[in-house]
């Protein structure tokens, strides 16, 4: 008996192949291979964002014949800038399902898909972020690419140190696409059922705390305790909700089976 | 060198199960595979092949029974999976994906891919690398499986109907090249398919389900010589196949065939006595009375 076990124990014991950061990292790779993803479309999307925002401010200033400081105040509260957060939601869901069964024939586990899979997304948002506050500084620079026009430096961008400003980006885009991905592995788990289930007790979860701040009479309470913590802390909640994510996809992927 | 003693079984399953709802696509299956041969997994469509393939992957899970592989529980252990190659018939790739970033990809995976035969193997089936995944075609989706399949040399590689959409021509290749590159590099693969005529002669061991149970799993040399069939006239077959086990019976008017479950050797010398003709069973044969051998015993 023995003569029959022992060879099974040494082959599967032997191979130097369980690198494990090897392995997460070629899954981080794999969500790089194509770069219309997570490359091109970013850059169509921002570039068509900005491109928009240059005409109206030309037609403001140019045709309208508005002053330009003026309207440089208006558009600080352009959403321009987070066009492209939208389409990173759909990556988070799409990355996931289309990859992870492709990655699991080639021999990937589960764990190691969702940790790659999710640093790919963490160095992802960290280069948004520096290209964010790349453009910023450009935009202010050229005043506005010679147009005096508000894209990168708008909404709470405007208040903040280029530091900040690249980390609130890094957590946003964290987040939409840790979410995205997190309710894809519950579809994959459960599927349509697991994704209305997470979607309502999400909306209880908002709906009773609404009810108990009100009722409480928190609310000035609340808008304080918010206003303490700044932008800083608001997108530190943002970065919490994004490990949250994370931790739950980790637990619901182990599990889950790709269709 | 008998492997079937020296070598470990590679898979092993004992009663493994698998439902979906009311469905047993695996009902307490008891599978044993021994290592470095060429395995057919035979059965009719929605036999469980498949499920039992995503088993011994790990892509989905059981719900009673054991599965090993390599001596392990496959699912989520590094140590089974990098060693383990499996392209599904239904395969997804990711959106957008070209033939060439799936072959850029799949070498990450496999510590003994081999380029040189995947570059081969694109220019033998004149695969076209720079189109979408999406846009090939039944045929060509084969090819990137079986390329992947070849080149990744997994000492352990499933191909799921690997000859869908491909031609005479294009399975021929297939079955050339597998056979060399084996006979280069024993390893363990298994092969699902339905075209078993065709694969038959490459088989080293069978198995053959139905409705989720193992009917058969066996060497195929024993496979193939454990059933035959006898055929003459109808009153020579009916008192020849009295008191035998008779897996299905044919007849039209004056002339009778009936398969028996007994080797061809043994029932060979009687048979011709008896006046009838006796012939060794093909496994596509097999497969069809045994998987059809409730009719078979009523007609």
């Amino acid at each position: 008996m023995t003569a029959i076990t022992h060879p099974v124990r040494r082959e599967a014991d032997a191979p130097a192949r369980h690198h494990t950061w090897q392995h997460i990292v070629r899954v981080t790779r794999l969500q790089f291979v194509d770069p219309w993803v997570l490359i091109w479309t970013p850059a169509v999307i921002i570039g068509a964002a900005w491109l928009v925002s240059i005409v109206i401010a030309l037609i403001i200033t140019r045709v309208a014949g508005l002053d330009p400081e003026q309207m440089r105040q208006g558009m600080s509260y352009s959403w321009a800038v987070l066009s492209p957060f939208w389409y990173f939601a759909a990556v988070g869901v799409q990355a996931v399902g289309t990859t992870l069964q492709f990655a699991l024939g080639i021999g990937s586990t589960r764990r190691d898909y969702w940790l790659g899979t999710t640093l790919a997304f963490a160095v992802f948002s960290a280069a948004v972020a520096v290209v964010f506050a790349g453009l910023r500084a450009v935009e202010v620079v050229t005043g506005g690419w010679g147009t005096s026009a508000v894209v990168f430096d708008a909404l709470w961008y405007g208040d903040l140190p280029w530091w900040l400003a690249a980390y609130t980006t890094f957590a946003l885009s964290l987040a939409v696409l840790v979410i995205g991905a997190a309710l894809t592995t519950c579809y994959l788990r459960w599927r349509v059922i697991g994704v209305v289930t997470v979607g309502l007790a999400v909306v209880a979860a908002l709906l009773i705390a609404l009810a108990a701040i009100t009722w409480l009479q928190a609310w000035p309470a609340l808008i304080g305790w918010f206003a303490g913590i700044g932008v800083t802390g608001v997108f530190g909640i943002v970065l919490g909700i994004a490990l949250l994510a994370g931790i739950g996809g980790y637990l619901v992927i182990r599990r889950a089976t790709p269709r | 060198m008998s492997t079937s003693t020296m070598t470990a079984p590679v898979i092993r399953t004992h009663r493994l199960t698998k439902r979906y709802g009311s469905v047993t696509a695996l009902d307490h299956l008891d599978v044993t595979v021994p290592g470095q041969r060429i395995v057919g997994l035979l059965g009719r469509n929605g036999a469980g092949k498949t499920t039992l393939m995503q088993l011994l992957t790990g892509q989905i899970f059981p719900d009673e029974g054991e599965v090993e592989v390599f001596g392990e529980r496959p699912a989520e252990n590094p140590r089974v999976l990098s060693r383990v190659s499996f392209v599904a018939e239904a395969q997804k790739y990711p959106y957008s994906f070209h033939a060439r970033h799936v072959l850029s990809v799949a070498p990450w995976f496999f510590a003994d891919w081999d380029a040189d035969l995947a570059a081969s193997l694109v220019d033998t089936f004149g695969l076209p690398l720079r189109r979408p995944v999406a846009k090939l075609s039944r045929g060509e989706l084969s090819m990137v499986g079986i390329i992947v399949g070849l080149a990744s040399r997994a000492p352990l590689t499933f191909f799921d109907e690997p000859y869908l959409g491909l031609d005479a021509v294009a399975r021929r290749l297939f079955y050339d090249i597998l056979l060399a590159d084996y006979a280069e590099r024993p390893r363990t693969i298994v092969i699902s398919t339905h075209l078993i005529d065709e694969i038959s002669p490459l088989l080293d061991h069978v198995l053959l389900i139905d409705r989720g149970r193992i009917l058969l799993d066996a060497d195929a040399d024993v496979a193939r010589g454990s059933t035959t069939v006898v055929s003459g006239a109808t009153s020579a077959v009916d008192r020849f196949v009295e008191g035998r086990t008779v897996l299905a019976r044919h007849s039209t008017g004056p002339l009778a065939r009936a398969t028996v479950a007994e080797s061809y050797d043994a029932v060979a010398a009687p048979a011709t006595a008896a006046g009838l003709t006796a012939e060794p069973v093909t496994l596509q044969q097999l497969l069809i009375d045994r998987t059809s051998s409730r009719q078979g015993r009523t007609s």
